[in-house]
């Protein structure tokens, strides 16, 4: 099926052919997170690893990003809670990036004030060599919050909201190392949203767990898009219909296609998008 | 096809280069194996034929009364610390609360002494003078006298006068006693004193006889104290002359057959008649005895029970109401700081009394020597004495403890910068700070011992010394220090030793912390250094401790900077100071092997004893080693 002259080999001539159709912009005042013109680069701006990214991600909503591998997602995402700043060779090297008005690389902007607010799921679950109870109470304890019986609240309703709770009530003083997988990943998001922050990033959450596993954290997901803007970056398509509100498809760096996910999928714009979700590369 | 698999290369002897590399290294190992096998091996044999001779010199040790004697000897020991505690309160009240005086009464003495042997011909040509003046009996020979001695007399005056103006202050009142005024209140004193009377100026007369009758109450109490052990001391001089006289013989008789044979042969083969007659005569006189009469010997001692409870009550009778009259309201802090350390030494000094007549009372010369006892009196034992004319002690605990307090301290220096560098020179600094902070530790490790030893000696000695001298540091426990060479000082330059090894391995224990977690941390808002002491810190724990171990480890064998430095005084520091402790002097067990084992004959129990030493050094280094192995493997996951 595949044929070689169907396949555009650059990403600059596919991006432009997109450009002139995105049928559904998100109004500026829905928005919590604006991506516009963003260009990025890991080498002091030799090479740019984003390309000119412009796209408006809603607040209360899902937002998927895919692609290929090594088209960027991870770094976008970083880009939004300013995790890039730990290389430091690292560079923005044109437009901004503006959360709820406010741009984000702004020399007044503190990146640890920053991820108060934009917490983040890493690919593979992290949670520290420390117990249950610890792992949750993590982010408030840094912030000060000594008061225990504050803590032992917010750590119950994060891990109830993180559908834990029943699972780890009786052994919160034990170690988080032995939880299985699934376990381990919901304890990282019930971490992540104990400190209450707007956007919750995540970064291929459920790529390290098995089927079972990722179910439940999809269903955590469409729980938690109620209180928290989030931004998911999945390999697979199938989450990306499950899970996500929109879609934005990246190709080499490029922002190709972005829309309401049921678009993406049932009626691309881009013949390359619809090349990529249904799995003829990538 | 088979030629495509043959084995290429030469081969010798039936052996090729891929073998030979392997038996190469394969016997490197081997070697190494059988080399710490062959240590081990003679370390233990040497170290176990200690205890069986150590427990036969206790058995000596008891059946000729020593054991008896050391009992008085600790009990005298014991007094003399309080009696010098006394001695040294009492000087520092007379120093400070009648330093003038004091400083007048000696700097006369001082002054007079140098007049005496400056202007000792002037001083017999005046008493001369002065003589032929009273035996004169004619009026016209006592003129012609008198005006002799009225030149002399003149000549010693201006000679008088002209020592006085040059005289040196600082010289003469060497401890700055006497402030300016009352230097020259003494010399213009000094100008009427008469060489052949010496009769010292009323001005000296009246500061000593306030000096005495201030501090007479002290003086009479200190009196007390300092000859309440007498009867004690007597007996000790009595009991040591006759139980080492015991031992003498006892040793004597022991070589006795191996004497007498040699000097049968000897007797055969001198070379003259008379010779061989008179070696005959002595081997003859040789008696060999099959058991060395001890029960006869110690009758020696009998009576010394009696004298020694009398001693100790004596000694009883005068202590207590000596400290009791101890004056309470002193002029100098350190005096009162040593009173009541006095007062309260008092009535542990009587307790100890008490008990040690006790021991002594149920002690009797034929009870068995345990083996037990040798291992125990090794291990705990309070003293090592070598060369002594009385007995040698073999105890490891003076040693034990300064290496202990030595490696503690370097330990206490060493862990908080090791520790700090690490995190620094690992999380917070940039790669350019890192390319030069790594290399500069790591060079301190390249630093020779004997160099950092020597180093020691010369420059922190001194300049720990010159620091604790400082007024308003005195609060400081320890200081002023008396001692350059002390626990402080090698401890300080171990730290210096460790450091590298500490830092090294913290480092590697802190870059092992997966930088996961790290950002976890820092997603959730954590700024760096939150991120290193709550999750790199912890996380890395169990590699830090390990390093902290392989430390201590390097420092507790350390040799050469202790034997240099840590003042090499063989006995526990006295923690009656408090933290104070560590600016006394110590030995080590590395110290006193290095010191000692070249002097000593091999086979002899001293020379066992080193090498027992040595068995617990290397056992200490294994135990260390072993359980920093146990905790990486354990808690793998940084280290
Ligand atoms: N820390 C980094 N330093 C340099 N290059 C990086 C770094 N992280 C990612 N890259 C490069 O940036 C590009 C995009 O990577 P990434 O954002 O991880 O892709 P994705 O998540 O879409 O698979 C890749 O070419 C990758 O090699
Ligand atoms: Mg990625």
């Amino acid at each position: 099926m595949v044929t070689t002259s169907s396949q555009p080999t650059d990403a600059a001539e596919i991006a432009s052919a997109s450009a002139a159709n995105n049928p559904n912009p998100i109004a500026k005042e829905d928005s919590m997170i604006e991506v516009d013109d963003v260009s990025f680069s890991y080498d002091m701006g030799k090479t740019n690893v984003l390309k000119n990214i412009s796209f408006n991600i809603p607040a209360g909503k899902v937002t998927a990003l895919i692609g290929p591998s090594g088209c960027g997602k991870s770094t976008l995402l970083r880009c939004l809670n300013r995790m890039n700043d730990l290389v430091d060779t690292s560079k923005v090297t044109t437009g901004q990036i503006r959360i709820m008005g406010q741009d984000i690389n702004a020399s007044d902007v503190d990146p640890i004030e920053l991820r108060k607010q934009v917490g983040m799921v890493f690919q593979k679950y992290n949670p520290f060599p420390k117990s249950i109870y610890d792992n949750v109470a993590y982010g408030l304890r840094i912030q000060g919050i000594k008061n225990k019986s504050k803590l032992n609240e917010a750590v119950e309703k994060s891990l109830q909201r993180a559908a834990l709770w029943s699972e780890v009530k009786d052994r919160l003083n034990s170690s988080a190392l032995g939880l299985s997988g699934g376990q381990q990943q919901r304890l990282c998001i019930a971490r992540t949203i104990a400190v209450n922050p707007r956007i919750v990033l995540m970064d291929e959450p459920c790529s390290a767990l098995d089927p079972i596993a990722t179910a439940r954290i999809e269903e955590l997901i469409a729980e938690l898009q109620e209180e928290f803007t989030i931004v998911i970056v999945t390999h697979n398509m199938q989450q990306a219909t499950r899970v996500s509100d929109r879609t934005a498809f990246f190709y080499l760096g490029e922002l190709i296609e972005y829309n309401d996910t049921a678009t993406i999928f049932a009626n691309p714009s881009v013949r390359h998008t619809e090349d990529y979700v249904s799995g003829r590369f990538g | 096809m088979a030629t495509h698999f043959k084995r290429k290369g030469k081969r010798v002897l039936g052996v090729g280069r891929q073998d030979a590399i392997r038996f190469f290294f394969g016997g490197n190992a081997m070697i190494s194996t059988f080399v710490l096998g062959a240590i081990c091996i003679f370390l233990a044999r040497e170290a176990a034929m200690f205890f069986p001779q150590h427990q036969r010199e206790l058995e000596v040790f008891r059946l000729t009364g020593q054991e008896y004697t050391n009992f008085v000897i600790e009990e005298m020991d014991e007094y003399t610390e309080v009696k010098s505690l006394t001695n040294q309160a009492f000087y520092q009240e007379m120093n400070e609360a009648y330093g003038i005086q004091r400083g007048l009464v000696d700097s006369f003495g001082a002054l007079s002494g140098n007049l005496f042997d400056d202007g000792e011909d002037l001083i017999e040509e005046l008493e001369d003078a002065r003589d032929a003046v009273d035996d004169a009996d004619e009026e016209e020979a006592k003129t012609l006298a008198q005006t002799e001695l009225d030149g002399i007399q003149a000549k010693w005056d201006n000679f008088l006068q002209a020592e006085l103006g040059k005289a040196d202050r600082t010289a003469v009142d060497s401890f700055g006693r006497l402030g300016k005024k009352e230097w020259q209140e003494l010399l213009d004193a000094m100008t009427a004193w008469d060489p052949v009377e010496d009769q010292p100026p009323a001005l000296v007369e009246a500061a000593k006889s306030e000096m005495n009758k201030g501090m007479a109450a002290f003086d009479a109490a200190r009196m007390l104290i300092g000859s309440a052990g007498s009867e004690l001391s007597k007996l000790r001089g009595e009991l040591i002359k006759v139980t080492t006289a015991i031992k003498d013989e006892a040793v004597a008789d022991k070589s006795s057959a191996a004497r007498k044979k040699a000097l049968l042969e000897g007797s055969v083969n001198a070379a003259t008649k008379e010779d061989r007659a008179r070696l005959k005569e002595q081997a003859e006189k040789i008696t060999i005895r099959k058991n060395f009469p001890y029960a006869e010997r110690i009758t020696a001692l009998e009576g010394s029970r009696e004298k020694h409870k009398a001693a100790i009550a004596a000694l009883e009778a005068d202590l207590k109401p000596g400290i009791a009259a101890l004056p309470t309201d002193l002029a100098s802090a350190q005096a009162q700081d040593l009173v009541s350390r006095i007062r309260e030494k008092g009535p542990e000094l009587i307790a100890y009394l008490d008990q040690s007549l006790q021991e002594s009372a149920d002690w009797r010369y034929d009870q068995p020597v345990s083996w037990i006892t040798s291992v125990t009196s090794f291990f705990f034992g309070k003293d090592w004495v070598t060369n002594s004319s009385f007995h040698d002690f073999y105890g490891l605990l003076p040693l034990f403890t300064g290496s202990l307090l030595i490696s503690i301290i370097a330990l206490i220096v060493a862990i908080p910068f090791s520790l700090g560098a690490a995190i620094y020179v690992n999380r917070l600094a940039g790669p350019k700070q890192q390319n030069i902070i790594k290399p500069i530790i790591e060079l301190i490790g390249a630093i020779p011992s004997v160099v950092l030893g020597f180093f020691g000696i010369i420059v922190l000695g001194e300049a720990l010394r010159e620091i604790s001298q400082v007024p308003w540091l005195s609060w400081v426990p320890g200081f002023p220090m008396q001692e350059r060479l002390n626990i402080l000082n090698a401890g300080l330059l171990l730290a210096l030793m460790a450091v590298p090894t500490i830092f090294t391995l913290c480092e590697d224990a802190i870059n092992n912390v997966p930088s996961s977690f790290t950002e976890a941390s820092l997603a959730l808002g954590g700024s760096k250094l939150q991120t290193v002491m709550r999750v790199v810190v912890p996380t890395a724990v169990s590699g830090i401790l390990a390093a902290i171990l392989l430390g201590f480890g390097r420092v507790i064998g350390e040799t050469m900077v202790v034997l240099l430095v840590a003042g090499n005084q063989i006995a526990i520091p006295d923690f009656g100071l408090g933290v104070g402790v560590i600016t006394q002097p110590a030995h080590t067990m590395t110290g006193i092997i290095a010191q000692e084992m070249g002097e000593v004959t091999s086979g002899t129990i001293h020379y066992r004893a080193l090498f027992s030493v040595g068995l617990v050094l290397f056992t200490i280094s294994l135990l260390i080693n072993i359980s920093a192995r146990r905790i990486i493997k354990r808690f793998g996951l940084a280290a």
